[in-house]
């Protein structure tokens, strides 16, 4: 069954259409949006699921609408690392069923237009699918813009006081990113001709002449995706966009739209990785050190935030230093921590969003200070906040322990010890935020009543929330089988032996 | 010799952990009887590890493979199986007396669900058989260890927590170093006879693990200048808890030096390194220091705070040593200690339930009022102090041997001088409470019970008396198989060879 070689075009149009379709059907009744929503999601699940399936059995494949061959036609091509589209259809299906309750209340909604947070949801999700598995350059922008876009009003849609602005500044710097990624593909098509990647690298390999070309090249599409990852000094935009989105935005945001800027950074390594016509070394180092960076600066502003979600923000920032650190390790073990953890971050910072979405739905607060003693009127919520916090810190055998353990050991394999310690210190400086976190929901005396009387969140909040927190600590335990997974495109990236 | 015994002894008390919450709400007697039910197994199960292990069975049992490299892995060795047994009967003491002590605490289920997590990561701890296990474990209960810490919810109890929690992260960091930076040199082995690192490694790394794992291990063992979070825990923690966390946490990570000195390292490659005199010294002056400080306190918690700190000293001093003699001193002491240590930490526990009595200072002439509890701290006292023929005596004379087989007298000195201030800050407390007069009546603070009848019931003198009486017992016994002794020559017959 999984053979069936359209699954691939379903994967990406399913969502797509699902975001026209969805705001037409629930016209007359708009409560059925969330329910079409999470139907179109669910088509989405499967195909991904037959997809991985296929992936795990044959490895890399790829599919051409229409027939069209390549290098003329475009192609959808699916390896290990398009392999993220299962995190993108877990979280996005979650994240439908978390926003029905969530929506009705945030401040500001106009009810008419619900439809249309779902179809913004829809979209942003399939543009982040067809983004992961495009074998194309110039869809890879298209699906880029898509994802942005959509990402932008979804912030702006929360109708928090300075919603508008965060979306702004967001859009500003979106926009900026999306500009260079334009410009880089561009270059390499005027360069080489073709749009496809796989016949970019090894075209790219066959040119003469300076490599100033391809490393501008190279150097505006790795900007562009620093960009969408957040990476210091290019993260000035996320921590307001994610704190102010909706919950269930925060977490697709935060868990999801991130890593399509590490998507792109691994493809672009992988077409220059494959030509071999820029040495990717300095941008290694580059990364190595953008990465430590990262990690401690995100770290260093989460310990002063006293808004949750803000806080849950820049632990983004530090967990993305990690992964880039990893990436930019290009040691074997490095590579594969900071692949893994793009997988697990998103569980782990789904999770985190969820509860924090849960609490803030209920109790109508959103600092630290506010929401002492809620560990004892919503104890499922706070324990699966608790989960993702022991989680994100790297506590083993959960999760986040994994990618600590193997970029640790791919910076002592790459040569490069001191980012090894670096790294394992720079986690102590995070878990100091959520010890306050911990500290406020169980052990300080309250100071609201609302929040002592609060009840614990709706079911359709619960069951995101506590199942990606029991993932969280599977993943862990069965980090065999995600390691095992990717390791092969891995290998495949270090050698150059075509993405 | 597979089997499923050590991951029993793991998950029964998490078991019990999940069912804590639920059976309070029953009733506290349903979660007493429980929960009672459930260590006790527990702790026979440890117990029937010991046979097999003196004819020199190995259990062992792969559980899961996390990674790709990496199995979780137990494997029960004499070192290990003696550091369980000891961890599951202390346990089932500080339970029995919790029962008693909390009746009045607030969040019982969520005291006891901790109380049981902790122990089922500590016997984790005891069984773990490579280093990424022990890593999980040992990370594991450090942390779950922070809501029983800061249980009673004061900004005292917050401070110490917060305190414990970042000086443990820290070591606990060290120690994850450690273990990856073991996993790059020699990838991932058992922790078996045949250690780890071999003196063909490049030595800059191996010195590297070593003060990394010594540094990490050494913020649990609490050796100076990495004891910060000890005098500042117990006070903070509710009495049985700090029974335990004296008794044996704080010897968890006396225990992972074992593991790493006799198994990661070995003692030939030690010796080579030349690395012990700097371990050695630490050890000495961390006994020297902390009895001194100890001599100062008024508090009694905090006061037995400091002699845990001075007592596991000599535990890492007897490693530090690198002889037979003193390994068997080393190990056995982590066992008497844990029982002594227990015992006059749950005095101390049924002094401020019964008497209001925080502080040194107040203790005089309660022996009057509370006969069995001051018996049964003195006796742990003595214990303390090495007075044969009890428990604390027999680990003292091991070490001794090993001192004087490693041809180091100085260290005699430290080995005396420590037992000596154990003297002079334990003895006055037995002194003022049997031969002083009672402050008057009006002054006796927040007393208000009848001051004729402060025992405690029997539900909390028992463990106590337990914990007490056997110091007598591992004294006198101390040479039958079966007892601690046996089980650390075994361990050594494995470590020297």
């Amino acid at each position: 069954m999984e053979n069936w070689p359209h699954w691939l075009v379903l994967v990406v149009m399913a969502p797509l259409v699902g975001a026209a379709v969805v705001p037409a059907l629930s016209l007359r009744n708009r409560a059925l949006a969330p329910w079409i929503a999470l139907a179109v999601m669910s088509v989405t699940s499967l195909a991904a699921l037959m997809l991985l399936v296929r992936v795990a059995r044959e490895g890399l494949f790829s599919y051409v609408p229409g027939g069209w061959e390549v290098p003329y036609g475009i192609e959808l091509r699916f390896d290990e690392f398009s392999a993220v589209i299962g995190i993108i259809c877990l979280i996005g299906w979650l994240a439908v069923l978390f926003s029905v309750r969530y929506v009705e209340h945030m401040p500001n909604v106009v009810p008419d237009r619900i439809p249309y947070y779902y179809a913004l949801l829809l979209l942003n999700m399939g543009g982040m699918i067809g983004f992961s598995v495009t074998g194309d350059l110039f869809n890879f922008f298209i699906f880029l813009e898509i994802l942005s876009l959509s990402g932008y009003a979804l912030v702006a849609i929360s109708g928090e006081r300075i919603a508008e602005m965060a979306a702004f500044k967001y859009l500003l710097m979106g926009a900026i990113s999306s500009l260079s990624v334009l410009f880089a593909v561009g270059f390499i098509y005027g360069m080489t001709g073709t749009l496809n990647m796989a016949d970019a690298a090894s075209r790219l390999a066959g040119l003469d002449g300076s490599p100033a070309a391809p490393a501008v090249a190279l150097g505006l599409m790795t900007v562009g995706f620093m960009v969408k990852a957040a990476i210091f000094p290019l993260h000035v935009w996320l921590p307001d966009a994610h704190a102010i989105a909706p919950s269930p935005v925060s977490a697709v945001l935060s868990g999801l739209v991130v890593k399509v800027g590490i998507i792109g950074v691994i493809r672009v390594q992988q077409i220059y990785q494959d030509s071999g016509v820029v040495d990717l070394a300095i941008l290694n180092q580059l990364f190595v050190w953008l990465g430590a960076i990262s990690i401690v600066v995100g770290a260093f502003f989460a310990i002063f935030q006293e808004d949750i979600k803000l806080m849950l923000a820049y632990s983004t920032i530090s967990n993305i230093g990690y992964i880039v650190m990893g990436l930019g390790l290009a040691s074997t073990y490095g590579v594969i921590g900071g692949s893994v953890h793009v997988f697990n971050h998103a569980l782990i910072k789904a999770a985190l969003f969820f509860a924090a979405g849960a609490l803030i739905y209920r109790t109508g607060y959103r600092t630290l200070t506010d929401l002492r003693g809620v560990g004892k009127s919503m104890p499922l919520t706070c324990a699966a906040l608790s989960i993702g916090a022991i989680s994100i810190v790297g506590i083993p055998p959960t999760a986040g322990f994994l990618c600590k353990w193997y970029i640790a050991l791919g910076a002592f394999e790459a040569d490069q010890p001191f980012f090894g310690f670096a790294l394992i210190f720079g986690a102590l400086f995070i878990f100091i935020y959520y010890i306050r976190m911990v500290n406020a929901f169980y052990f300080l005396p309250p100071v609201r009543s609302e929040v002592v009387d609060a009840k614990e969140a709706p079911l359709s909040m619960l069951i995101p929330t506590l199942s990606l927190a029991a993932l969280c600590l599977i993943m862990g335990l069965a980090g065999r089988i995600p390691l095992s997974f990717i390791e092969p495109a891995v290998m495949r990236l270090l050698n150059g032996a075509g993405g | 010799m597979m089997s499923v015994l050590p991951l029993m002894a793991v998950l029964l008390p998490m078991v019990g952990a999940v069912a804590a919450v639920r059976l309070q709400r029953i009733s506290s007697r349903v979660r007493a009887i429980g929960l009672g039910a459930i260590c006790s197994v527990t702790a026979v199960l440890s117990l029937s590890l010991l046979p097999g292990v003196l004819r020199g069975t190995v259990y062992e049992l792969h559980i899961l493979q996390m990674t790709p490299e990496i199995w979780l892995y137990m494997r029960v060795d004499a070192l290990g199986a003696l550091f369980g047994a000891t961890v599951a009967c202390l346990w089932l003491l500080g339970l029995v007396y919790s029962d008693g002590y909390m009746k009045h605490g607030h969040r019982q289920g969520r005291y006891y669900a901790f109380f049981m997590l902790c122990l089922a990561w500590t016997m984790g701890v005891a069984y773990s058989g490579n280093l990424l296990t022990f890593l999980i474990f040992y990370e594991l209960f450090s942390v779950l260890t922070y809501p029983l810490i800061v249980h009673e919810e004061t900004p005292e109890a917050i401070a110490a927590g917060t305190k414990y929690i970042v000086y443990i992260l820290l070591g606990g960091s060290l120690v994850l170093l450690g273990v990856v930076l073991t996993f790059f040199v020699a990838g991932a082995q058992t922790l078996s006879a045949v250690p780890l690192l071999d003196a063909g490694m490049d030595h800059s790394w191996l010195l590297l693990i070593f003060w990394c794992f010594l540094a990490g291990f050494g913020v649990k063992a609490a050796l100076v200048p990495l004891h910060g979070w000890v005098p500042d825990a117990h006070p903070a923690a509710p009495a049985p808890f700090s029974a335990v966390l004296s008794g044996v946490m704080v010897a968890a990570g006396s225990f992972g030096i074992m593991r790493v000195v006799y198994q990661v390292f070995g003692v030939e490659l030690l010796a080579l390194l030349n690395v012990m005199p700097y371990m050695a010294a630490i050890a000495g002056f961390t006994v020297f220091f902390a009895a001194v400080l100890a001599v100062n306190q008024d508090n009694l918690k905090r006061r037995l705070a400091y002699s845990t700190i001075s007592q596991m000293a000599y535990v890492t001093l007897g490693i530090a040593l690198l002889t037979a003699e003193a390994t068997s001193g080393a190990i056995i002491h982590i066992t008497n200690h844990a029982f002594m240590k227990g015992a006059l930490f749950l005095c101390a526990g049924l002094l401020i339930t019964r008497a209001g009595i925080r502080n040194v200072s107040e203790m005089r002439g309660i022996a009057k009022r509370m006969p069995i509890t001051m018996a049964a701290f003195a006796l742990a006292t003595l214990g303390m102090i090495g007075t044969p023929p009890l428990s604390g005596f027999v680990s003292k004379w091991y070490l001794g041997q090993g001192i004087l087989q490693a041809d180091q007298p100085l260290y005699l000195i430290v080995l005396l001088g420590g037992a000596l201030l154990a003297a002079i800050y334990l003895l006055p407390i037995v002194y003022a409470a049997y031969f002083l007069e009672p402050p008057a009546v009006e002054q006796s603070g927040a007393d208000t019970d009848d001051p004729d009848a402060a025992e405690a019931p029997l539900g909390m003198l028992i463990p106590t008396v337990i914990a007490s009486g056997l110091t007598i017992v591992l004294g006198l016994t101390a040479t039958l198989p079966g007892m601690p002794l046996s089980l650390a020559a075994k361990a050594v017959e494995q470590f020297f060879r």
